[in-house]
């Protein structure tokens, strides 16, 4: 074996009330890409900040080859040879190609006139050495993702690096794109360099990957094994597969319930092809499918925020046209929580009563639009009760409080509302346990008392425990319907294939294309 | 090379500069008068001074309030010197300028190390420079200006070029050049463009604000300097309608207020279109206080127009 | 029982002794004291009866444009067009009075309905086009204002009812009748942010537009909503300064409006309002406009000269943010513990 070009060796991150990395030990070996899996809120990005330095470990060490490094700041990563690409574009718009690859030396002598035409030439080399056939003298804000995400590793690798961390960078990549990325990363193995390699996409990982690390909930689940050992399933089940065993729910009998939201042959601007579904009263749907498959798109379309291109959709067997979130929530009495809590879901520097009142205030105001403090509180303080939201007041800052209990407090408002159809995004995303158990208890009650509930998510275990049928969606597309039999092993295996096969259908249309 | 002439930054502002040139001297051929250029191209001088001082604030994706409080101050402060301490110019013009660079090392200071916003700081700052203005003048003018500076502000080299568009042109040369050259001034722009980006690469933002305040406080002084030389008087209110003006050329040259994105020439051609709508107002005997209306509703179209061409690039970038 | 979670809510019946000696407000009230003491051990003249109406009639003008500015800046927002707005608003009152006749009580209305137009412009704008309401509001002060001179030749209309002049002059207790109105539009206010709908919800789009519209807030229209009620509550302020000087000057805010500027933004900023939007505090702008018209009739009262004292003014700001900075620094590090 080669040798080890970077490593943690039990590496632990805390943020108050939560553990976010505990004893996570991971070895990055010169010449070979480690593939880094795990759920969302897993512990990925944390581990990724850690070892590019924007974080700095409360436990364990971390090793630049034998030597043991303390980064401070990112600049310190960078000077160690440590560089990573990120999903968000970390190069400067209006700047040329080649002073974006040169930015790090430009602070050296701030007075010199910089000459364009030298950071052209030595820009071109390392362009040259990735196969791209960009002008180095070109903006950066006229190239492709693909073509801007080349650029970044070329400017990393002429930053002398080492040790390269490639943060999704197939998630925007057309297939064709992808397999040139894929070439140059076989390339740059074979120069030595040593890759980490962070994707959802398991059949990416297992083509071009060496070993493989697996975080789950914060903990190795699977440490530097070869990849060799491994098949899809076992992956499959080192990100996904847990030990607990899914708590058998009462099945629900909702089929002679009426259909309370359909989507009829639904298209929309995000991309959405001929997407049709329904959801009954008194029914958990799940929506499964991987990161930018469409699923998020779709709830916001049908909260109105996004134009439908074809099809329609009906609320109690009703065609309705719903022109803003005003119009799904008040008129068709339609709620979504938000798979991005901080941004969308909640307020945070607004306390937990206007949080959760937030979607009731319209109710509640008098002929006057004269709100009654206590109204409000009536109206919501069971639902924070019911749903254990632990904060010492009511007038606490949202943001003071931990995830679990942010979590809930989104769900609250929505309960408040006393929506009919209630859309739920990636809802336990980074909370703990505890918190995640009683959202699924409130999901199931939700539904035992009529509401239909349409369920996104990509944990699959959460998926299983909760709903009545799962839909599998990639590419924006309706991929087939999976029965919920609770046998997790054949259910995961057969979500995986709905999604495998299309992205193998994609790649045969595109090589018969081509 | 004419491809790249019209895809520049300022070839849009340029064209349009010379049109409504084209224009006002069809209707009316005073407009070409030796004089009346004359007295263009000294407004001219003056207001590119003060767009550039704004402009290096847009570059980091901020704004600037105290531009005209604080070249009036070094305004007053050179006529000031001159007349009570019988400073020489040359001295007096150094000192203002020095002013200025203090004055903007304020602002910077507090801006990058507090991280507040520009715009609250720098309107308490404008307060501030006004107030000290007020303060030494006693809201009086001084008029005791050497006839070296008065024929300095007064006097054409040639034909219609007055003596003062050649430090006014020697800056704009200076900032094209450390805009496009200068590890620093690429500093201002990475900073605007990307700051997460630019702290990455180790150029630190705290010190690349100061340093744009910094040169923002220099060019405001010296628009200030120029101006009492022109006006032959070290007006106090040299500075209090500065404020549009200074937004308007940047803005009408293309700059986009969000910062990483500016440039010197579009905005001497920005200046240049104010300067000529404000003459034909003049010559066409229309109410000088339509200017403001103009200049208002140039903003909102020039913004307007910015925002459209984003919206293109964003949608076509492969071109 | 383990789901026992909010405990009963003691911050409303008793508030926490702590967070209120923490707050803007009361520490406004605190420098409010100590300024009017210090003012008055230096000059007796301070409390003078004459000097008292005087102070309250200036503390109800910088009240309500202070208050101007903080409808928009709950939005997230701001307006460099307070001054322009208010300047048109006092110059279609004296227009509708002087050249049109109209009864004064009607003149007014109009002159807010106009200030409320102006106001809903700006927000139009913005939300349509998506600008910043810097840019939106810098160019619209100046085509406001020009608009306004333009029509009215820069004339200074003096022909104001003596009703409606004697009113700016009257006092109630020893204190300006033109605090009446500011006071009401206060009380107003604290109904409208605290207790309504629409108040709740121009926090909410401020504080993440977003969240908000998720949540079934309609933005676009609350922050068009914030700009007429800016433009409105600016309106007012112009009308009580007509009433004042007996006169609708074109200059009473400055070149452009921009003289209002300052004093705009020292009442809500001293009292708390964070910029960014969502948050806000009427009771804060109160105090910090009172304390601004007490620092300035003291600081004038101890010969420190008009011209120090805008010098003074923008220190104020300045200390105010700085202090506001060190002071949330504060509260966040305590929160969490």
């Amino acid at each position: 074996m080669t040798e080890i070009a970077f490593e943690t060796r039990s590496v632990s991150k805390f943020f108050p009330g939560v553990k976010a990395l505990q004893n996570v030990s991971i070895q990055m070996r010169s010449g070979s890409i480690h593939a880094l899996l795990g759920e969302n809120g897993a512990g990925k990005s944390t581990l990724i900040k850690l070892i590019t330095g924007v974080y700095r470990p409360d436990e364990g060490q971390l090793f630049a080859g034998a030597q043991e490094v303390h980064f401070n700041r990112p600049h310190d990563a960078i000077a160690a040879g440590v560089g990573v690409v990120h999903q968000e574009r970390n190069l400067i718009p209006r700047f040329s190609v080649a002073e974006n690859m040169a930015m790090g030396q430009t602070t050296i002598d701030p007075l010199k006139p910089i000459d364009f035409r030298r950071l052209n030439e030595l820009a071109e080399p390392w362009l040259d050495m990735l196969g791209l056939s960009i002008d180095p003298a070109i903006q950066v804000s006229r190239l492709s993702v693909a073509q801007m995400q080349m650029v970044e590793i070329a400017k990393a690798l002429s930053q002398r690096t080492r040790v390269l961390l490639l943060d999704e960078p197939t998630a925007s990549l057309t297939p064709t794109e992808s397999q040139a990325l894929f070439d140059v990363l076989h390339r740059l193995r074979a120069d030595g360099v040593s890759m980490m390699f962070v994707s959802h996409k398991l059949e990416e990982v297992q083509e071009i990957c060496d070993t493989v690390s697996v975080l789950r909930d914060g903990v190795n689940a699977g440490e530097n094994i070869p990849m060799r050992d491994l098949q899809r399933k076992d992956l499959i089940r080192l990100m996904i597969g847990r030990d607990e065993t899914i708590p058998e729910a009462r099945r629900r009998q909702a089929s002679a319930q009426s259909v309370a939201l359909e989507l009829r042959d639904l298209s929309t601007s995000f991309g959405h092809r001929n997407v049709s579904l329904d959801v009954r009263r008194g029914e958990i749907v799940g929506l499964y499918g991987l990161i930018g498959a469409g699923r998020t798109e779709l709830a916001k379309t049908i909260m109105g925020l996004g134009a439908l291109t074809g099809g329609e959709i009906l609320r109690d067997g009703a065609p309705v046209t719903i022109t803003s979130p005003t119009d799904a929530l008040h008129r068709h009495r339609i709620g979504y929580v938000s798979e991005n809590r901080k941004d969308e879901g909640l307020i945070l520097d607004h306390s937990v009563l206007e949080n959760a009142g937030i979607t009731i205030w319209r109710r509640s105001a008098n002929r006057l639009g004269w709100l009654s403090r206590s109204g409000v509180r009536m109206r919501t303080v069971p639902f924070l009760d019911r749903l254990a939201v632990k904060t010492p007041s009511l007038h606490q800052k949202v943001g003071n409080l931990s995830g679990g209990n942010q979590q809930k407090i989104a769900m609250a408002k929505w309960l408040a509302a006393g929506v009919d159809v209630l859309i739920v995004d990636e809802p336990t995303v980074g909370i703990d346990v505890k918190s995640k158990a009683y959202l699924h208890q409130l999901l199931r009650e939700l539904a035992d008392d009529g509401t239909a509930v349409l369920l996104i998510t990509s944990d699959l275990p959460e998926m299983i425990s909760l709903a009545d049928r799962i839909l599998v969606m990639d590419e924006f597309i309706l991929k087939g319907a999976v029965a919920n039999t609770r046998d997790y092993k054949a259910m995961s295996q057969s979500v995986m294939e709905h999604i495998h096969h299309s992205t193998d259908e994609l790649r045969q249309a595109q090589a018969a294309s081509a | 090379m004419t491809r790249n002439l019209f895809q520049s930054d300022w070839a849009t502002p340029m064209l349009v500069a010379l049109t409504i040139g084209l224009l006002i001297s069809l209707f009316n051929p005073a407009f070409l008068a030796t004089f009346n250029l004359q007295v263009l191209l000294e407004a001219v001088s003056i207001n590119v001074l003060i767009a550039l001082s704004q402009m290096v604030i847009i570059a980091i994706g901020q704004m600037n309030l105290s531009v005209g409080a604080l070249g009036g101050l070094a305004a007053v402060v050179f006529a000031g010197l001159m007349e009570v301490f019988g400073l020489p110019p040359a001295l007096a013009g150094a000192l203002a300028l020095g002013v200025g660079l203090a004055g903007g090392l304020f602002n910077g200071v507090l801006i990058g190390m507090t991280g507040i916003s520009a715009f609250v700081i720098t309107l308490a700052t404008l307060s501030i420079f006004k107030g000290l203005n007020l303060a030494i003048t006693q809201a009086q003018p001084f008029y005791e200006i050497p006839d070296a500076v008065k024929s300095f502000g007064n006097e054409t080299l040639f034909g219609p070029f007055p003596i003062i568009l050649v430090p006014a042109a020697v800056i704009v040369v200076l900032m094209v050049v450390f805009f496009n050259r200068i590890p620093v001034g690429r500093w201002l722009l990475a900073v605007g463009g990307n700051a997460h980006s630019a702290e990455l690469s180790g150029i630190s933002i705290t010190r690349t604000v100061i340093v744009a305040h910094c040169l923002s406080g220099v060019l405001a002084a010296s628009a200030g300097i120029l101006l009492v030389a022109r006006l032959q008087l070290g007006q106090p209110t040299i500075g209090d309608d500065w404020l549009i003006m200074s937004f308007a050329a940047p803005i009408i040259g293309g700059a986009i207020l969000s910062g990483g994105h500016v440039s010197t020439v579009a905005t001497v051609f920005g200046v240049l279109i104010v300067a000529q709508i404000t003459q034909a107002l003049v010559l066409f005997h229309i109410d000088p206080f339509f200017v403001q209306v103009v200049l208002g509703l140039m903003i909102l179209a020039a913004v307007g127009a910015n925002q459209l061409r984003d919206l293109r690039l964003q949608r076509a970038p492969q071109e | 029982m383990s789901l026992v979670t909010t405990q009963p809510d003691r911050s409303v019946r008793m508030p926490d002794l702590k967070g209120v000696l923490l707050s803007s407000e009361f520490g406004l009230f605190l420098l409010i004291v100590l300024f009017g003491g210090l003012f008055y051990s230096v000059s007796s003249g301070f409390l003078s009866s004459f000097n008292i109406a005087a102070m309250s009639r200036a503390a109800a003008i910088n009240i309500m444009i202070g208050f101007s500015m903080m409808a928009v800046i709950a939005t997230g927002g701001l307006s460099l067009a307070v001054g322009a707005i208010g300047a048109c608003a006092a110059m279609t009152c004296g227009w509708l009075l002087q050249e049109i006749g109209l009864p004064w009580p009607l003149a007014l209305l109009l002159a807010i309905a106009v200030g409320a137009a102006l106001g809903a412009i700006n927000g139009v704008i913005e939300v349509k086009t998506g600008l910043h309401s810097f840019i939106v509001t810098l160019a619209t002060m100046s085509l406001f204002f020009g608009i306004m001179i333009f029509l009215t030749q820069a004339q200074t209309y003096r022909g104001i009812p003596a009703d409606f002049v004697s009113f700016g002059r009257m006092k109630v207790m020893g204190i300006s009748a033109a605090m009446g109105p500011t006071l009401i539009v206060t009380a107003a206010l604290i109904v409208l942010y605290g207790n309504t709908r629409i108040g709740k919800e121009m926090l909410a789009a401020g504080a993440r537009p977003e969240a908000a519209r998720l949540s079934g807030v309609r933005v676009g229209r609350m922050i068009v909503l914030a700009h007429a009620i800016s433009g409105g509550l600016a309106a007012i302020a112009a009308l009580l300064l007509v009433a004042r000087n007996g006169a609708a000057i074109p200059s009473m805010a400055g070149n452009l409006g921009q003289d209002w500027l300052l004093i705009a933004f020292l009442g809500p900023v001293l009292g708390g309002a964070v910029l960014t939007g969502g948050k806000i505090s009427v009771i804060g702008a109160f105090l910090g406009a009172v304390l601004v018209t007490v620092l300035s009739n003291g600081l004038l009262l101890m010969q420190i000269g008009e011209f120090w004292l805008q010098a003074c003014l923008g220190a104020v700001l300045l200390l105010a943010v700085l202090l506001d900075l060190a002071r949330r620094n504060y509260l966040e590090r305590r929160a969490k513990q």
